[in-house]
């Protein structure tokens, strides 16, 4: 069998810790050993964005990430995001917006989204469509999308005011 | 005291939110790929490496050895019965192999790595065949024969004819004539195809599938496994994606059956996205030849057309897409005289199924291009000449398609005068200095808007129920997949019943508990089950009303549902909570309990031999108008703004109307510009994201959109179908803009920058390598 | 099921050294061409995975002595938003923002794009232009080996370099920009950045009244290896970029790359927009820095 490695990090604010062949990308530890299905395999090559997570903060294919990687770090799924009220802003923007069909691309565009309202909340709107390059979705066209994420930064920034 | 009630407030037009939105963007919403049952194993499919062959020998003799596997199948495991629309395709292939995805073992491992492992380990002898990789070499004398039962290698011919296409040309003042060719492109649902089949000690089946049409898929399936369609129970979990690649049966549905069977386990089957670039449909590929006329008064006088159509090596869905292109040939605008003709070719290729629009993007590519040039041969605008030619309500087409209602005319005005096409086109046809050149097009479409029949019924079922507490669920046929179909008929049903839509949840993933339905196709799904689903809440709601009038002493025709409430309907006095209402229905009063029950039934008739008679109750239309800078030194289009104005009868949810427009025309722009399934001897060369482009976000041009509301009779709330419409008439409006731009018109799709540049030094005299 | 039998983070570049020094080991540092590589097929796991990304001081950018030294770790998207780069080499943060996407801009590394040896790696053209080396180490004898090669010298076809197995990529260094040097990089594709690039070109140089001296041209995806267009700048060193220049440029540059045909494009096509862009590109370059 596959040589199996011990790691320890922070998952979605706990520490967890998992054994895990050496040579598994961080996707499929979420998904098959972790049993977190929230990340999503689109492509396995970093070309969709379906499997976006944040590592230490920054959004990351994680079908392109080596498990073991994962070790000591803090790392965000899409499990992660929900406040305890329910959805978080930029969630309940998605819906109210209409920027859900599918949804298979959702959880890729959460994160991703997130990780840029985190990282730019003065984002134009260039500045958001390039944000979502990385992220595949066949269903929406992207609009909605751009809008759910315009508008989660604009409440975000209006909260800050307020 | 009195009180102010609010007047009656309505649902429909609104922007409601999906009703599954909130798990989808939690990531808690269960896509086939996230399912696990208790000792499931997981299925790999072995497909051939050449493109046609004999095979000679299989021998699966060390994979069986292999620990961590549960079963490996060949061809000679399996009853072979053959599968898909033209029964051709046997899920696995014994004797011969005919295309790059034919299937030919399959394994059942306890791990998806065992069972790659073990697909390495079979060894497979061949002997090439012959191939051949397009239709007309297909047709030559001598060619190979890919189907012994064709021995011409055609399967299908359709022959299509209203008027005299001869008289048609004595009339005509001009007369254009050019082919077509158009590519494969496929459909790149984001979550790949997948099965999961599991047997009962009884020998009960439960899939979990992503089809489209649940029933018929049963009906579909049963010979080919060899189990009963009443021992088939069809789960559908939600679904990443279809746009119609999911409305056939294809070989790996069936190869995960048989394995379930083998290992007596239950075992999924999820596609790679590579495999997924490679077996799954593509939209079908075809040269098209076109010939058409018209007088000096922008009159269009006829229209002939033929097609040879490339199946590929079997015959799904994609070889009946002729008869919806014959729709758009007969019936896209006025035309006195129409001829069609079809020919389906087998060929080495990949076979193609149902794409969002069903060969009507390829037909409407070559009309609106034609409908340009004959402008301009006769010298009246692209807008006048369409308008001149465009249809009122309440004509019936000379295929005998009813236009009960039709915004045509206001589709080609609002389009036009949203993007000021008129100013627009003839200033960029002026002249334009330096390597970029603007161009602006405009493009209309004409589809089926509440489905087609095309079986003797197209109806859908509903079953309804209130229940103590005056939730509603609605148990429907219809199938959501993710065009928001589950949320428009929820408004429907809580319209009519007066309730919020909180109170309402539909049940549409289960093949046992709910009532048939043909599936989702043809932009039925909003008109056909959201009238079945109105129709069951009507029934529900006449109920209500008669207890409430017999419990209250008030007539009838005074009371309305609204808000969870009996109200006396010209003032909105709440009267009785409709749970009390219901209580005491069921438990005091009657000892009733409220479930309707309806299936709808449209009014429209099965076509005859000549393809003629009214096939769907309703018509979509809608224009198009693209806007794009051609970069005439590297051949890059841009498409920087579509306006669409679509006849959609009424705007049920404007969220979700919105998405579909959006994301179709998308779509329809990846298709002009981007997409291109590469097939190179009958080897997909390109199966992956990073050489297929779909667009990114930063790519897509502004969409403008405006609806033409024309009210359909037929229609729930007045609505058509629209699902489809959005992607078919957005490639032909870029090929006009294109044209306007650069003055070179583009025959050929899709205007991907080499391909352009290609052209453009083509037409100015340069040679190209 | 691979032959993976030893995993190792190391936190200090000798440690990463000696675990590399056998030659045995696969080594990463983001991961993201390694492990879709590997799930192709297309390369297959030594014994020791070796993850360079633990390594301290490898990652940012620092100036002295005149030169600038990036660490081999630093990410794609360090180089896009670093300060010094920006100010000194916007080139390079011009070709970060066109590289792939955020997701792998944050975890790709600019030593894993240089391993890698794409012929279309972007971030390999602007460091060409900068006149770029690449610093070595090894573990031989008990202690660490150094060497220096230039960048242009350093790859020898698709995905192969002059890397040694035991080797590790620590920095790429240039002298830092003198205030007259101007450079672009333009990259064609369909979308901004998430496209392997069908060609891309750079043209750098110290540009005053309009002549451009010290010039250096850039190819990629138009040979075995991202290339230096030797002849194109022999066009344009130290002459005024004018009209005839630019043409004349544009035409060697077609003629002295050597692309082929694959699914991405044909050779043709290829050479078309080498002829293209490179006109477009020294226009712009000799535009934006007068």
């Amino acid at each position: 069998m596959s040589f199996k490695q011990e790691i320890s990090f922070t998952l979605n604010g706990d520490l967890t810790t998992a054994s895990i062949p050496v040579h598994m990308d961080t996707l499929t530890m979420l998904r098959d050993v972790l049993q977190l299905t929230g990340t999503k395999l689109g492509c396995g090559e970093g070309e969709c964005g379906a499997c976006t997570i944040l590592v230490d903060g920054a959004a990351t294919n994680s079908c392109l990430m080596f498990a073991v990687d994962c070790d000591g770090r803090d790392i965000q799924t899409i499990e992660g995001v929900q406040t305890e009220d329910g959805l978080d802003l930029l969630q309940k923007e998605f819906v109210e917006k209409g920027a859900v069909q599918c949804g298979f691309c959702t959880p890729g565009l959460v994160m991703q989204g997130t990780a840029m309202l985190n990282e730019n909340p003065g984002m134009s709107e260039d500045e958001i469509k390039r944000g979502l390059e990385g992220n595949l979705c066949r269903c929406t066209g992207y609009t909605k999308v751009i809008d759910a994420t315009a508008s989660a930064m604009a409440k975000t920034r209006g909260e800050g005011q307020g | 005291m009195t009180q102010d009630f609010a007047p009656k407030q309505t649902l429909i037009g609104q922007r409601i939110p999906k009703l599954d939105a909130p798990s989808k963007v939690s990531g808690s919403a269960r896509y086939l790929q996230d399912i696990e049952l208790p000792g499931m194993l997981h299925g790999k499919i072995l497909r051939t490496d050449r493109i046609h062959a004999r095979i000679v020998s299989i021998d699966t003799s060390a994979a069986k050895a292999l620990p961590g596997v549960h079963a490996v199948l060949t061809a000679a495991d399996t009853p072979g019965v053959p599968l898909g629309f033209g029964q051709d395709n046997p899920p696995l292939k014994g004797d011969r192999v005919r295309c790059t995805r034919d299937e030919i073992a399959a394994v059942a491992a306890d791990t998806e790595e065992i069972a790659e492992e073990a697909l390495k380990l079979i060894e497979v002898e061949y002997e090439d065949l012959p191939a051949v990789f397009t239709t007309s070499d297909a047709l030559k004398e001598g060619a190979p024969v890919i189907h012994d039962k064709h021995p011409n290698n055609t399967p299908f011919t359709y022959d299509y004819e209203h008027g005299d296409v001869a008289k048609g040309e004595a009339e005509s003042d001009v007369i254009v004539e050019d082919t077509f060719r158009l590519h494969f492109v496929t459909h790149c649902c984001l979550g790949v195809s997948g099965i999961i089949a599991d047997f009962d000690v009884e020998g009960n089946l439960t899939l979990y599938s992503q089809t489209q049409m649940p029933f018929l898929y049963k009906r579909d399936l049963a010979p080919v496994i060899g189990v009963p369609a009443e021992k088939i129970h069809v789960i559908q979990p939600i679904i990443g994606g279809a746009f119609g690649s999911k409305l056939d049966v294809y070989p790996f549905e069936p190869i995960c059956v048989f394995l379930a069977k083998a290992a007596r386990k239950p075992v999924r089957i999820v596609f790679s996205r590579e495999e997924e670039f490679l077996a799954s449909p593509t939209r079908q590929p075809m040269e098209l030849t076109m010939r058409s006329g018209a007088m000096k008064d922008g009159t269009i006088t006829f229209r002939d057309v033929s097609t040879l159509h490339d199946n590929g090596g079997y015959t799904s869905w994609g070889a009946t897409t002729p008869f919806v292109m014959m729709q758009a040939f007969s019936s896209l605008y006025r035309i006195e005289h129409c001829r069609y003709k079809t020919t389906v070719v087998y060929t080495n290729n990949p076979y193609s199924g149902a794409f969002r629009g069903y060969g009507n993007l390829q037909a409407t590519f070559a009309i609106e291009s034609h409908m340009d040039k004959l402008a301009e041969a006769v010298g009246i605008g692209p807008l006048e000449f369409r308008t001149h030619n465009a249809q009122d309500a309440g004509e019936t087409t000379l295929q005998g398609l009813h236009l009960q209602t039709c915004g045509l005319k206001d589709c080609l005005s609002t389009a036009a005068d949203r993007s000021d096409f008129v100013t627009k086109h003839a200033a960029n046809r002026a002249g334009q200095d330096g390597p970029t050149k603007r161009g602006i097009g405009m493009a209309s479409l004409f589809h089926v808007g509440g489905g087609a029949k095309i079986y003797h019924t197209d109806g859908c079922g509903t079953i309804l129920k209130v229940d103590d507490y005056a939730k509603v669920t609605v148990l429907t046929g219809a199938s959501e997949i993710g065009q928001g179909s589950e949320t428009v008929i929820a408004m429907l049903v809580a319209e009519e019943l007066g309730v919020p839509m909180s109170k309402v949840s539909v049940i549409n993933n289960d093949s046992e508990i709910r009532p048939w339905d043909v599936g989702v196709h043809a932009s039925r799904t909003t008109f056909i089950a959201g009238n079945s689903a109105q129709r069951a809440a009507r029934k529900a709601r006449q109920k209500l009303l008669d207890a409430a009038s017999a419990k209250l002493d008030v007539a009838v025709g005074d009371l309305d549902l609204r808000d969870g409430q009996v109200v006396r309907s010209k003032t909105g006095e709440q009267l009785l909570d409709l749970g009390k209402l219901l209580r005491a229905l069921h438990f005091r009063e009657k000892n009733e309990i409220v479930v309707t029950s309806e299936y709808y039934e449209p009014p429209s008739v099965m076509q005859d031999r000549e393809f003629k008679g009214n096939v769907s109750p309703t018509y979509a239309f809608a224009t198009q108008v693209a806007e794009l800078e051609v970069d005439v030194e590297t051949g890059m289009v841009n498409v920087f703004k579509v306006t669409a104005a679509h006849d959609v009868g009424r705007v049920i949810n404007a969220l979700g109307i919105e998405g579909q427009v959006e994301g179709g025309v998308i779509m329809g722009v990846g298709y002009a510009t981007r997409e291109h399934l590469l097939v190179d001897d009958g080897y997909v060369t390109n199966p992956s994201f990073r050489d297929y482009k779909i667009l990114t976000a930063p790519e897509i041009p502004e969409v403008d959109f405006a609806f033409i509301e024309t009210m359909d009779p037929e229609g729930p709330a007045g609505a058509k179908g629209i699902g489809e419409a959005p992607a078919i008439c957005t490639a032909a409006a870029i090929a006009n803009a294109f044209y306007n731009a650069t003055g070179v018109r583009m025959y050929e799709l899709p205007f991907t920058p080499e391909r352009v540049l290609r052209a453009l030094k083509t037409a100015a005299g340069e040679q190209v390598g | 099921m691979t032959s993976i039998e030893a995993y190792a983070a190391p936190e200090t570049v000798e440690d990463a050294a000696k675990l590399a020094a056998d030659g045995t080991a696969t080594i990463f540092a983001g991961g993201t061409d390694l492990m879709p590589q590997t799930k192709a097929g297309a390369k297959v796991f030594s014994q020791t995975l070796l993850n360079l990304r633990r390594v301290e001081g490898m990652r940012g950018a620092i100036e002295e002595r005149g030169e600038i030294r990036i660490g081999a770790l630093t990410t794609v998207t360090d180089v896009l938003k670093n300060e010094l780069l920006r100010a000194a080499a916007p080139v390079l943060c011009d070709a970060a923002d066109k590289f792939a996407s955020g997701q792998i801009r944050n975890s790709a590394t600019i030593g894993g794009n240089i391993c890698n040896a794409s012929p279309a790696a972007d971030m390999i053209i602007p460091l060409l232009l900068l006149g770029a080396e690449v610093e070595l180490v090894s573990w031989v004898d008990d202690e660490a080996n150094w060497r220096l090669i230039p960048l242009k010298n350093f790859f020898k076809g698709p995905g192969q370099s002059k890397l040694r197995k035991n080797e590790i990529l620590k920095a790429v260094k240039f002298r830092t920009p003198q205030t007259d040097f101007v450079a672009g990089f333009v990259k064609f594709g369909t979308r901004p950045a998430l496209d392997i690039s069908v060609v891309s070109v750079g043209i750098g140089g110290q540009l005053n009244s309009g002549v451009l001296t010290n010039a250096r041209v850039a190819f990629g995806a138009v040979a075995p290896v991202p290339m230096r267009g030797l002849e194109t700048e022999a066009v344009i060193e130290g002459k005024k970029i004018d009209d005839k220049i630019i043409k004349a440029a544009a035409s060697k540059a077609a003629a002295e790359v050597a692309p082929i045909d694959d699914v991405r494009a044909s050779a043709w096509y290829r050479r078309e927009l080498i002829q293209t862009l490179t006109g477009r590109l020294l226009r712009d370059v000799v535009q934006t820095g007068d």
